[in-house]
C-alpha cells in the first residue's frame, strides 16, 4: 500500500532532477537517475542508479546503489553509497524521493571524513583540485551519455 | 496288607520318576500283585475280556471297604483338614445321580459303553472333542495286549487328587483292581511322604507319566511327553476324562513301539466347580497341610494352561466374549483367545458356529468386536430407558423429570446393593464362551442338543457352566471386600459428562447436584446398622486409639449417616446452596467445611444424633468439603489424626472425580483414605488423557478386582497398548456395571430429549498476526523446530519430553501475546496504577520546559487535537490518514499507531535506538507514547472531549479482536455478559488490562482467589446491571462446575489440547438455566500451532470417545507413540 503509493506520487510529481521508474515486473525495484547537481563536480552528468525497497520498507531503509562508474569518495568502486539515512539514521518516516534528494545532496558535498572510496577520499583531502578534475572526467566519460 | 503294601510301594513310587521304562513297568505289575487280583494278570493274557471283567466288579467292591476305613484312618492320624475335605468329596460323588457312567460301570456295564443317556440336560462327562495321539509308545512287549479299536483306557497313578477321588474313581469303572491296588499305594505312598513334604511337591512337579491301560487293566503304553504334560495335570485335577481308542498298533507290541491312539475327552464336574472354592479344597489337598500359597497358584497356572492346550489340541474355540444373549442371535464372535493369552495365532478367517447354529465368518477380530462393543454401550443405554423410575423422599424439595427418577432408581438400587437396577446382560470379560462339540459317535448322547454352551476363563483357567454375569460376580466378591475391609459397601461410579439439568423444573443448577441431593434424601443408610457391627466395632477402635471421649459411642454405636461431598474449591459453595435449595427447610444440615476455622468435625455430625426422636425426622449431615482441605488433613492425620479420616461416612461423593486422576496424587492418596460405606464418583471426563486416569477413579471405588494396580495394569493398560481391543472391551464391561452417562442430546423413553438447551452457535476466527508478531513468533518457532528435529535425529524425543512441552508452551504464549513471551523491561509498563489518562496542559508544558519558541508548535498541535478535522493528518511512516494517532511526547510529532509501535518494535528487536521518525529525536520509549482518544460517537457519555492516553499498553492480535468484538456487541446489546476464558492466568491480566482501558466493567476468577472471593466474584458478576459486564476466567479454576447461565457470549482466547475441557468450560453458560442462544467464538491466529492443536484436539477426542462409545479400535493406544505422534503434528509432519 505505502509503495504503491509512494511510487504514484514519486512517478506524478518527480523531485527536480531526479526520476525513478518501477521495474513493471518487481515494483519494489526501481530505475534511478539523478543530475549532477550544478556546481558539483559531477555537473551535466546523469547517474543511473538502482533502488530496491526491501520487504520490511518503511521500517528498514531502501538499498541504493549507483549503476554509473563515479569518483565520489562516498561511492565505491561497486556503487554502494555511504550515506547514513541509508543506515543508522533510516526513519520509516523518510521516502524515496528524500532518500533521493540526499543522494543527489552527496553529490555536491563531498564528504572525505566519512569514506568509502579511501584512495578517492585520500585524494580529495590531499587535493582536492586534482580530485576535482578527475570526476569531472569521470563524468564525462561515464554519465555523459 | 494294610501295613505292609504301602511302606513297599511307598518307596517304589518314588522312585517311579527316574525310572527306565523297562522297570518302571516291572514296577507296576509288582503293585497289581494283590490276592485276588494276581491270577486275574494273567487271564488279561488270554484275550478273554469277560473273564476279568467279572472279577473285576467283586474285588473292586471289597477293595472299596478296604480302601475307605483307611482314608479315614489315615485322616484321622493327623490331619483333620484332610478328613473333612475328602468326605466332603465322597459324599459329593454319589450326590451326582445324573452321572449314571460310574454306577453302571460299577456294576455291569463293559467297559467300552458309551456314558448312557439322561434325561437332565447336563450329563457328566461332558463331551468336548477328541484327538489324536500320533506317537503312544509301548512300555511292554508282546502280542495280544491290544487289538485296533479297541478302547484303552487312559490313567494317572500316584498322584493325590487322583487319590483323593476314590469314588470317581470307581465310577470310571471297569477298574482293575490293578489300578486300585495302585491307589492304595498311592495313598500309602501320601502317607510316607506327609511328613517330609519337600518331596511330594518335585514329584509333582516331574512326574507327568500318563499310562495306557487295557480294559483289563494292564498298562501296556504310555503318552508321550507332549501330550503327556497338560494330560497329566488335567487328570490329576479330575478336569478331564480321557477315554482312549486305539486306531492303529503293531500286533505285537514291543517295548518303546509307537502306536496312534484317539482320544476322547470328557470334563467332569469337578471341572466346573469354582475356583475359588477349588481353591481352598485344594490347598490341604496339594501341599498336604503347609498351605503354601505359591504352590497354589502354580497349580491354578498349570490347570489353566492345560485347559487352554486341550482346547486347542481339541480344536474348541471361543463362540464368544461377549453378548451372548441367546435370544438376541447377534453375538459377534470375539477374537480368539490364543491371541491374547497363548500363541499368536492367526484368527484371520473362520467360520464361528453361534450358539443358534449361525454362521459366522470372522476376517478380522478387532473389527467385529468393535461392532461388538457398540452393541453392547447401546444396550445398557437401551437399559436405562426402560429402568424403572423412584420418587424422592418428601424432604426433597425440587421435582425431579423422568429420567432423573431413574437416574435416582439407579443410585438407589446400587446403594442398597440390589443389583439389578440395570439389567447387565454382559459376558465377564475375562471370560469365553464355548459350546460343546457334538460327538460324532451316533450311539452317544449329543449333548449340544440342548444347545449348552459352556465359558472358560482364559486368565483364571476357570470353567463354568453358568452364564458368568459381570455383576454377578462382583456381588459374589462383595461379601469377601466387606470381610477384609471396614469399609465399603457400595462403588459406583457414575458420570454426568455434559451435566444434565432438566430445563423448566429447576430454573438453574446442576443435575448432578441434584441427583445426589435426591439419592442423599432417599437413602438415609438407617438401615445401615442391622449388619454393620464389625465397622462399629472398628470404629471404636479407631477413636479409643486416639483418645477421644468415646463413652457414648460405646454405649451407643450408630451406623454412619453423614454424607460428605468432596469437590473443587470453586464449587463447594454452590454445593451448599444447590443442596439447601432442593431440600426442604429443616431436613438437612449442611456444613461446608473449608478454610482456616474448621469446627469439630465430630461434634457437628454427632450433635442431635443422641436425642430421641425419630430418626428419619432428624436433619440429614451433609459436609462439604475441598480436595485441597482433604489433602491438608491427611498430612494432619498423619501427625495427630483427623476428625474427617476418623469418622465413617455413609457416603463419600466425588465431584469433578478427575481430580484425582493420578494415582500418586496426593489428592488421590486423600481421597483414598477416606472410610465410606458407599462412595460416589461425579465426572464429565473420566478419561481425561489417558485409560489410567480411569484406574484412580477405580482405585477410590475399591471395585476389585479392578482397583488393584497391577491387575487393571495387565487386563486393561497393557492389552490397550498393544492395541489389543480386549483392553478396550474390559473397560466397557467395567463401565456398564458402574457408570450412569447423561448426555445432553440423550433422548428418554418417550423420545425427547432429556435436555432442551437453546442453541450454541460456535465460530472460530481465523485472526492473522501483525507482522511484528509474525516475526516473533516464526522465529521463535524456527529455533524450537530446529531444536525439536535435532532432538529427534539423536532420538530424544520422548526422555526430552517436557523439554518439548515447555518450548510448545512457549509458542502457545507467544501467539497470544508477545509479552507473555519476552520479559518487559519497562518496569510496571504493563501494570499502570490508572488507567493512563493524560492531562494534555501538563504535556504541553512539559514539552515547552526549557525550550523557546516551542510553546506555538505545542499549541498548534493541540488546537489539531481538538479540531475534528485533524483526522486527515497524513501519518509520515504509511502515508495514510493517521488512524489512531499517537503522539511522541518529546516533539509532539505523531504517527499511526500501528506505525510507530512497529517501527518501536522492529528497532527494539534490532537493538537499535528508537527515535522520532519525523524529527529523529530520540530515544522514544513506547509506553510514554500518548494515544489520541476520540471518543465513540454514539456514546452516550458527556464526554465528547479527546482524550489522551499513555501508551503503555500493548495490545496483541487476538487482545485486538477480544477488544473489537466486545465493542461491537456493546453496540448492539448494552448489558451483555461475556466470559472470556485463557488457561494463562498472565494473559488474563493483560485482557484485564485491555478492559480497562476500554472501558468495561470486568471481573476476575481464576485459582488464585479463595472461595469467599470467588463466591464474590461470581455473585458480582450475576447482579443485574445496566452495564455490560465481562468475566475472565483461568480454564483450570473456573472450567468446571461454576453455573454461569446469565452470560451468553464465550469467548475462547485459546485451545486447549483436549476439545472436552474446553467443552466444559462452555457448559457453564451453555447449561439448563439458558434461554439465550450462546455465542461461543474461538480465536485462532493463523499459520501457527493453534491449528495444529486443534488437530491434536481431534486426536484427543477420538480417544475419549473410544472408551465411551465403543467406537472399539485401539487406535492411539501407546502413550508414548502418540504423545511423540502429536509432537510431530505440533512441528507439521503429519
Amino acid at each position: 500500500m505505502t509503495v504503491y503509493q509512494e511510487t504514484e506520487r514519486l512517478v506524478a510529481d518527480p523531485a527536480p532532477g531526479i526520476t525513478a521508474a518501477p521495474h513493471d515486473d518487481n515494483l519494489r525495484y526501481f530505475d534511478v537517475t539523478i543530475q549532477g547537481p550544478e556546481g558539483s563536480p559531477f555537473q551535466s552528468g546523469v547517474f543511473k542508479l538502482e533502488l530496491f525497497l526491501p520487504e520490511e520498507y518503511p521500517m528498514a531503509p531502501p538499498k541504493v546503489r549507483f549503476l554509473t562508474k563515479i569518483y565520489h569518495p562516498n561511492i565505491d568502486k561497486l556503487g554502494r553509497i555511504c550515506l547514513d539515512i541509508l543506515k543508522d539514521k533510516w526513519s520509516p518516516a523518510l521516502q524515496i524521493r528524500t532518500v533521493l534528494l540526499s543522494v543527489q545532496a552527496l553529490l555536491s558535498a563531498p564528504n572525505p571524513d566519512d569514506p568509502l572510496a579511501t584512495d578517492v577520499a585520500k585524494h580529495y583531502k590531499e587535493n582536492e583540485k586534482d580530485a576535482q578534475r578527475v570526476s569531472r572526467e569521470w563524468t564525462e566519460k561515464y554519465a555523459s551519455g | 496288607m494294610t501295613e505292609a503294601p504301602p511302606l513297599f510301594f511307598a518307596s517304589s513310587d518314588d522312585e517311579d520318576v527316574t525310572m527306565q521304562v523297562d522297570d518302571d513297568a516291572h514296577k507296576d505289575e509288582p503293585q497289581l500283585m494283590q490276592r485276588q487280583l494276581f491270577l486275574s494278570t494273567n487271564d488279561d493274557e488270554e484275550e478273554d475280556p469277560h473273564v476279568p471283567q467279572k472279577r473285576h466288579s467283586s474285588p473292586d467292591v471289597d477293595l472299596d471297604q478296604v480302601f475307605l476305613p483307611r482314608a479315614s484312618s489315615v485322616a484321622t492320624s493327623s490331619m483333620s483338614e484332610y478328613i473333612s475335605i475328602s468326605s466332603d468329596e465322597d459324599d459329593d460323588a454319589p450326590s451326582l445321580p445324573q452321572e449314571p457312567p460310574p454306577t453302571k460301570k460299577r456294576r455291569l456295564s463293559p467297559p467300552a459303553a458309551p456314558p448312557p443317556s439322561s434325561p437332565n440336560s447336563i450329563t457328566f462327562p461332558i463331551y468336548v472333542g477328541e484327538f489324536l495321539v500320533l506317537n503312544a509308545w509301548s512300555s511292554i512287549s508282546g502280542s495280544g495286549y491290544v487289538k485296533i479299536n479297541d478302547s484303552v483306557k487312559i490313567e494317572r497313578d500316584v498322584d493325590p487328587p487322583v487319590f483323593k477321588r476314590t469314588s470317581k474313581g470307581e465310577k470310571k469303572g471297569g477298574r482293575q483292581t490293578g489300578t486300585n491296588g495302585k491307589k492304595q499305594v498311592s495313598l500309602a505312598s501320601m502317607l510316607k511322604t506327609k511328613p517330609s513334604n519337600m518331596k511330594t511337591p518335585r514329584k509333582k512337579d516331574n512326574d507327568t507319566i500318563v499310562r495306557l491301560v487295557t480294559i483289563q487293566g494292564i498298562e501296556f503304553g504310555r503318552l508321550p511327553q507332549e501330550v503327556a504334560w497338560w494330560t497329566s495335570k488335567l487328570l490329576d485335577l479330575d478336569v478331564v476324562e480321557l477315554r482312549g481308542k486305539m486306531t492303529d498298533c503293531p500286533s505285537k507290541l514291543a517295548v518303546g513301539a509307537s502306536f496312534i491312539v484317539s482320544i476322547d475327552v470328557y470334563l467332569r464336574p469337578s471341572a466346573f466347580t469354582p475356583i475359588k472354592s477349588t481353591n481352598s479344597d485344594n490347598r490341604p489337598r496339594v501341599v498336604f497341610g503347609e498351605g503354601l500359597e505359591t504352590e497354589d497358584e502354580k497349580l491354578l497356572r498349570e490347570r489353566k494352561n492345560a485347559v487352554l492346550q486341550l482346547f486347542e489340541v481339541v480344536g474348541i474355540k471361543p463362540q464368544a466374549g461377549y453378548s451372548t444373549n441367546k435370544i438376541e442371535p447377534d453375538p459377534a464372535p470375539q477374537e480368539e483367545l490364543q491371541k491374547t493369552d497363548t500363541t499368536q495365532k492367526g484368527s484371520e478367517k473362520r467360520v464361528e458356529i453361534v450358539g443358534d447354529g449361525e454362521e459366522v465368518e470372522v476376517e478380522d477380530g478387532e473389527d467385529l468386536s468393535k461392532a461388538d462393543l457398540d452393541v453392547i454401550y447401546k444396550r445398557a443405554q437401551h437399559h436405562d430407558n426402560t429402568m424403572r423410575e423412584m420418587e424422592p423422599e418428601e424432604s426433597f424439595a425440587l421435582t425431579l423429570r423422568g429420567y432423573q427418577k431413574q437416574a435416582l432408581f439407579w443410585m438407589d438400587s446400587l446403594e442398597s446393593g440390589r443389583m439389578d437396577a440395570r439389567e447387565a446382560s454382559s459376558l465377564h470379560p475375562l471370560w469365553s464362551e464355548y459350546a460343546f462339540p457334538s460327538k460324532p459317535n451316533g450311539d452317544v448322547i449329543d449333548l449340544t442338543q440342548d444347545e449348552k454352551p459352556f465359558y472358560f476363563s482364559p486368565y483364571s483357567g476357570e470353567i463354568s457352566l453358568n452364564f458368568p454375569r459381570f455383576e454377578h460376580n462382583w456381588t459374589v466378591n462383595m461379601p469377601n471386600v466387606l470381610l477384609c475391609y471396614t469399609c465399603a459397601q457400595t462403588y459406583i461410579y457414575f458420570s454426568f459428562p455434559f451435566a444434565i439439568r432438566p430445563p423448566s423444573i429447576l430454573e438453574m443448577g446442576m443435575g448432578k447436584t441434584i441427583m445426589i441431593s435426591a439419592l442423599i434424601h432417599s437413602n438415609r443408610g438407617s438401615d445401615e446398622s442391622v449388619n454393620q457391627t464389625s465397622t462399629s466395632k472398628h470404629r471404636q477402635v479407631k477413636l479409643d486409639n486416639a483418645f477421644r471421649p468415646m463413652n457414648l459411642r460405646l454405649q451407643n454405636p450408630r451406623p454412619p449417616s453423614a454424607t460428605l461431598i468432596v469437590a473443587p474449591t470453586s464449587l463447594i459453595d454452590q454445593w451448599g446452596e444447590e443442596i439447601e435449595r432442593s431440600s426442604k427447610p429443616g431436613t438437612v444440615k449442611v456444613l461446608v467445611w473449608h478454610g482456616q476455622n474448621r469446627n469439630d468435625l465430630e461434634d457437628i455430625i454427632d450433635e442431635d444424633e443422641n436425642s430421641e426422636g425419630d430418626k428419619s425426622r432428624r436433619p440429614i449431615k451433609i459436609v462439604v468439603t475441598s480436595y485441597g482441605t482433604l489433602v491438608s488433613e491427611l498430612a494432619k492425620m498423619e501427625k495427630s489424626g483427623s476428625a474427617i479420616y476418623e469418622i465413617e461416612w455413609l457416603r463419600v461423593v466425588l465431584d469433578e472425580a478427575h481430580s484425582c486422576k493420578s494415582r500418586s496424587s496426593k489428592t488421590a492418596k486423600a481421597v483414598y483414605a477416606l472410610k465410606a460405606r458407599r462412595r460416589w464418583a461425579v465426572t464429565g471426563t473420566p478419561i481425561v488423557n489417558k485409560l489410567e486416569d480411569l484406574y484412580s477413579l477405580l482405585k477410590f471405588l475399591d471395585f476389585k478386582p479392578w482397583s488393584e494396580f497391577s491387575f487393571f495394569n495387565s487386563f486393561i493398560t497393557l492389552p490397550f497398548l498393544a492395541r489389543d481391543p480386549k483392553g478396550i472391551e474390559v473397560v466397557q464391561v467395567i463401565l456398564e456395571s458402574i457408570l450412569l452417562r447423561r448426555e445432553k442430546n440423550m433422548v428418554d423413553k418417550t423420545g425427547q430429549r432429556i435436555v432442551d438447551l437453546p442453541t450454541k452457535e460456535i465460530s472460530i476466527e481465523n485472526l492473522e498476526f501483525t507482522p511484528m508478531e509474525r516475526k516473533i513468533y516464526d522465529s521463535m518457532y524456527n529455533s524450537a523446530k530446529k531444536n525439536f528435529d535435532e532432538l529427534r535425529q539423536k532420538n530424544l524425543l520422548s526422555r526430552k519430553y517436557t523439554h518439548i512441552l515447555a518450548m510448545l508452551m512457549g509458542l502457545r504464549r507467544a501467539v497470544l501475546h508477545p509479552h507473555l513471551v519476552f520479559k518487559v523491561n519497562d518496569e510496571g509498563a504493563d501494570h499502570p496504577a490508572d488507567d493512563g489518562i493524560v492531562d494534555i496542559n501538563e504535556m504541553v508544558e512539559k514539552f515547552s520546559e526549557g525550550r523557546e519558541k516551542s510553546g506555538a508548535f505545542a499549541e498548534a498541535v493541540l488546537a489539531d487535537l481538538d479540531d475534528q478535522r485533524e483526522n486527515t493528518a497524513e501519518c509520515p511512516i504509511c502515508l495514510d490518514v493517521m488512524q489512531n494517532p499517537m503522539i511522541v511526547p518529546e516533539c509532539l510529532h505523531k504517527c499511526c499507531k500501528d506505525c510507530i509501535t512497529t517501527y518501536i518494535a522492529t528497532c527494539e528487536m534490532k537493538g537499535e535506538e528508537t527515535k522520532c521518525p519525523s524529527c529523529s529525536r530520540g530515544p522514544i520509549k513506547r509506553t510514554a507514547l500518548v494515544e489520541v482518544v476520540r471518543p465513540v460517537p454514539n456514546s452516550q457519555n458527556s464526554n465528547p472531549d479527546v482524550v489522551l492516553r499513555r501508551n503503555d499498553f500493548q495490545s496483541s492480535t487476538k487482545l485486538t479482536a477480544l477488544v473489537k468484538d466486545l465493542e461491537k456487541l456493546r453496540g448492539i446489546d448494552p448489558t451483555f455478559r461475556a466470559v472470556v476464558f485463557s488457561q494463562f492466568t498472565s494473559f488474563l491480566d493483560l485482557i484485564e488490562l485491555a478492559l480497562e482501558r476500554e472501558n468495561f466493567e470486568h471481573f476476575r476468577y481464576d485459582g488464585t482467589l479463595d472461595v469467599k472471593k470467588r463466591h464474590r466474584v461470581v455473585t458480582a458478576f450475576k447482579e443485574a446491571s445496566r452495564r455490560p459486564k465481562v468475566l475472565c476466567i483461568s480454564l483450570k479454576a473456573g472450567g468446571v462446575g461454576l453455573n454461569l447461565t446469565e452470560a451468553n457470549h464465550v469467548f475462547m482466547m485459546d485451545c486447549w489440547w483436549n476439545s472436552a475441557t474446553e467443552n466444559q468450560a462452555i457448559d457453564r453458560v451453555h447449561r439448563l438455566g439458558q434461554e439465550k442462544t450462546v455465542y461461543v467464538k474461538h480465536y485462532i491466529v493463523s499459520n501457527t500451532i493453534e491449528s495444529r492443536i486443534l488437530k491434536i484436539q481431534k486426536r484427543k477426542t477420538a480417544l475419549v470417545k473410544e472408551a465411551f462409545r465403543g467406537s472399539g479400535k485401539a487406535q492411539s493406544g501407546n502413550e508414548e507413540r502418540d504423545s511423540i505422534e502429536n509432537l510431530k503434528i505440533m512441528f507439521g509432519e503429519s
